[in-house]
């Protein structure tokens, strides 16, 4: 017996040598992988034992020494002795290659760990391995030392009615190269075969630390359950994931288990895990492909069935597109699975249209009964697809092609000849004409010029819809270098420090200024960051006296200049006869330059009532109209409503209720409705237009009298008329020459006035102007044309407040 | 500060600043490279008075 037990043993050893020589291709490495793979084979035939339904408990024990114990109740390996070799059956499973599974031929034998090579290659790594056995009553018990049996399999004593099997061993640290477990990899894939083997219960416990830590997995959900911990730091789009399993006779005369279940989460990437017989098919194969195709054709088929997809041909959703945001775990068991690839981590066995034909089925009975989740579902396909078009236009603005010069530049640009970023400036100009004329007039040792064309459409209905066509947004971004996206920007590439936006100082131009900074406030940010994006600033006047020229930028300054001209020596008394005093000097102008602000406060308050006279009436410095006291006393609404009546309109003092106070109502000349209340005076421009007049009372007492060298002037009746005749009076002898366009300048004009570094103002733009701009912006985009309108007369926004 | 596609809140210093997220920045570049983005002034001269002329030597006051 004992030399029989020998002889049988070297022809198995010859075997279990080969492990210990080239472990690597047995156990994929002697490193950390390998090691704990040692584990895996011992946990898979325990598991194996649970799935054929035998065992429902497993317990994985890390010792002090770092030797694993594996502990299961299932039949425990059989221990007759097999007469072919000699030896019990356990010793066989232990000494032989691939023995594992071949005692029982109903064991449901779907196991085998990633290489399939069972627990003989853990003995063979093992410089100390010991099995206990409790089976039909009776415990067995053997040793082995690098996979030789230190004695025969010996019945040791009773066993109860406890059955199982455990195997404790300690891998040998002359063949591995790691030693020490880690518990947390022990932990992630325990826990993984606790979800995919519902019902099994797995304890992982380590003794290595004080007090020993252990884990008990158990899923009643299974792979459902698993879903849900995948996602559970992710939004989902509906509570419970979707589960559901099927059963197939396989031609071989075995049985395929395939599991699902799914989740979608607000994310764009998808999870999929797919596992053949509890091991992780990494490379996916055949249930994955059945199951993606499936997934794919029934969302595209509810989504036509519900309406969600409109035209099944253009819209229809791709597989990438119901992938994104989906969480799921596709689990099949099945006897003899075939493996393809190099780290077999493909499954090959012919069962995909088994898996479509259970995901076509289920997935639709879902569906029809929970429309609310398709829909969701669906939306969520669309909403990719959508995004998927979208990436591939916006990478289209970053692609290099078409009208670039050999240097890959815009042809349009007319590029400077410095070639130091910080000396560099970039004109983006509006217009063709005006770029020629900047290319002209600039200093093109360190001026660049891209002419931009801001397209308008619909001109045929007198319409100024303005925006950037798609070539000029590409050529700005290849001229200004460095690129745009999360990934692609790059400051470094910045080939000028200065970009320049040239507009005319008109509606046009400030709506096209507006999309150039709306672009790079989205795209650029840096680089108004960092403060290299200006606007230029271009004057709107010109003012001819003689031989003298003065080049005026704005409104305001020109009202002033035109002021300036007209109070040179001059007084103004006001009152009948000038009895309530005069003014001059500084004093004066302050006044009448506040007159003319006036003058735009009422023209602002005067956008909501359509009445300049109503405003006027409004502007009385006695009236009590300011806050929300004024507005609860009905008798200071009583002066303006008489005083509307003077006017042959007919208003009612009626009850605020929203504000527990009083307004006036009225229609006015044109029947349309208008209120008095706390609404009107809460605006910033009335409450502007209210505390100017206050402001003005001391002067602001008609009618006024211009004396010009102690000669007095006709009086004028009202503060407007002072005002105009003021204003015409400035005017006087002056050539005044509007710019409508920066075309209208010559090329000497422009570089004076706009170009040259030495005298032009330029507006550095700031992150802060742009936020607010931004939101005007995408109001004013809106697709709600009443939407954008009251807006618009909310915000009593004219382009001017666009302005930077 | 909202995305400006989304028009969820947007914290600052996000990565994706003024976006959410990268998805909606992209969706936001693709806008432009349809050429949807349109300032329309219609909003102006139909509903609204034309902005205030400058002053002009034939433009009394």
């Amino acid at each position: 017996m004992a030399e029989k037990y020998d002889s049988s043993s070297i022809k198995v050893l010859e075997g279990l040598e080969a492990v210990r020589l080239r472990p690597a291709m047995y156990i994929g490495s002697t490193r950390e992988q390998g090691l704990h793979h040692l584990v895996w084979e011992v946990v898979d035939n325990s598991v194996d034992e649970a799935l054929a339904g035998f065992c429902d408990r497993v317990e994985v024990t890390v010792h002090v020494d770092n030797s694993i114990s594996v502990v299961d109740n299932g039949r425990g390996i059989p221990v007759e002795i097999k007469p072919e070799f000699g030896v019990s059956a356990v010793e066989i499973v232990l000494t032989k290659l691939h023995a594992g599974g071949k005692f029982d031929s109903n064991t449901y034998k779907v196991s085998g760990g990633l290489h399939g090579v069972g627990v003989s290659c853990v003995n063979a790594l093992s410089d100390w391995f010991k099995i206990e056995i409790w089976r039909e009553g009776r415990t067995w018990e053997q040793e082995y030392e690098r996979g030789v049996p230190k004695a025969p399999l010996t019945d040791t004593g009773k066993a109860g009615k406890k059955r199982g099997t455990k195997v404790h061993f300690h891998p040998d640290p002359t063949v591995m190269e790691a030693h020490e477990f880690n518990f947390d990899t022990l932990q992630k894939r325990l826990r993984e075969l606790a979800f995919l083997n519902r019902g099994l219960t797995i304890v992982l416990s380590d003794e290595r630390t004080d007090p020993i830590k252990s884990h008990e997995f158990h899923y009643e959900g299974g792979i459902a359950e698993f879903v849900r911990d995948l996602n559970k730091t992710k939004t989902v789009l509906h509570d419970k994931p979707i589960y559901f399993e099927g059963e197939k006779d396989l031609p071989n005369g075995g049985k395929l288990g395939m599991e699902i279940a799914l989740q979608y989460n607000a994310d764009y990437s998808d999870l999929i895990f797919t596992f053949a017989n509890n091991i992780n098919t990494v490379d996916g194969g055949t249930h994955l492909s059945g199951f993606r195709s499936a997934l794919t054709r029934t969302i595209n088929s509810y989504g036509i069935s519900s309406g969600l997809i409109k035209d099944k041909d253009k819209d229809a959703v791709t597989g990438d597109d119901v992938r994104e945001g989906l969480t799921a775990v596709v689990s099949v068991k099945l006897p003899q699975p075939q493996f393809e690839g190099q780290t077999k981590g493909k499954l090959n066995s012919d069962i995909q249209g088994h898996v479509v034909g259970l995901v076509n089925e289920r997935l639709g009975e879902f569906f029809d009964k929970n429309p609310a989740v398709m829909r969701k579902i669906v939306n969520k396909a669309i909403d990719a697809a959508r995004a998927r078009e979208a990436a591939r236009k916006a990478k289209d603005l970053t692609r290099r092609k078409g009208a670039l010069d050999s240097g890959g530049l815009p042809g349009k640009l007319a590029d400077c000849q410095e070639r130091d970023p910080e000396r560099c400036e970039l004109f983006l100009v509006e217009g063709e004409s005006a770029g020629g004329t900047a290319k002209s007039g600039r200093d093109r040792r360190y001026q660049a010029i891209l002419p931009l064309k801001g397209k308008i459409l619909n001109v045929e209905k007198a319409r100024y819809d303005k925006m950037l066509g798609h070539d000029e947004i590409r050529s700005m971004i290849t001229a200004i270098g460095t690129g745009i996206g999360k990934d692609d920007f790059d400051l470094t590439k910045l080939r000028y420090h200065k970009i320049i936006i040239m507009t005319d100082a008109d509606v046009d131009g400030s709506h096209i200024r507006t999309l150039l900074l709306t672009f790079f406030f989205r795209h650029m940010q840096a680089l108004i960051d960092r403060g290299h994006v200006y606007v230029a600033q271009p004057p709107l006047y010109l003012l001819k006296k003689g031989k003298s020229e003065r080049y005026i930028k704005n409104e305001k300054d020109l009202t002033k200049e035109i002021l300036r001209r007209a109070t040179e020596n001059i007084s103004v008394k006001f009152g009948h006869n000038g009895n309530s005093g005069s003014v001059e000097g500084t004093e004066m102008r302050n006044f009448l330059a506040k007159l003319d602000e006036f003058r735009n406060f009422i023209r602002d308050v005067d956008r909501q009532l359509r009445d300049v006279r109503v405003a006027e009436i409004l502007c009385n410095p006695e009236y009590k109209l300011d806050t929300k006291t004024d507005f609860q006393d009905p008798a200071n609404l009583k002066q303006v409503a008489d005083e509307l009546k003077n006017l042959k309109l007919t208003p009612e003092i009626a009850v605020d209720e929203e504000h527990a106070a009083h307004k006036i109502v009225y229609a006015d000349q044109t029947q349309a409705h208008r209120t008095i209340g706390i609404d009107l005076a809460t605006r910033s421009e009335y409450r502007r237009m209210r505390a100017t007049a206050k402001e003005l009372a001391k002067y602001n007492k008609p009618p006024f009298v211009v004396v010009r060298e102690s000669v007095a002037g006709t009086p004028q009746d009202t503060w407007r008329d002072l005002l105009e005749t003021l204003k015409t009076e400035g005017l006087k002898g002056v050539d005044l020459q509007r710019y409508k366009g920066l075309g209208e300048m010559n090329s000497e004009q422009l570089w004076e006035t706009t170009m040259n570094a030495e005298v032009r103002t330029l507006l550095r733009v700031e992150l802060k102007d742009l936020v607010e701009s931004d939101t005007i912006f995408s109001t004013l985009m809106g697709e709600d044309v009443e939407n954008r309108r009251r807006f618009i007369e909310e915000n009593a926004l004219d382009v001017r407040n666009l302005d930077v | 500060m909202r995305c400006p596609i989304c028009r969820q809140p947007v914290a600052a210093g996000s990565p994706d600043q003024p976006f959410c997220s990268d998805r909606c920045r992209i969706q936001d570049l693709a806008n432009w490279a349809a050429e949807k983005y349109v300032i329309s002034d219609r909003v102006h001269s139909d509903d609204l008075d034309a902005p205030e002329p400058p002053p002009g030597p034939d433009d009394p006051l």
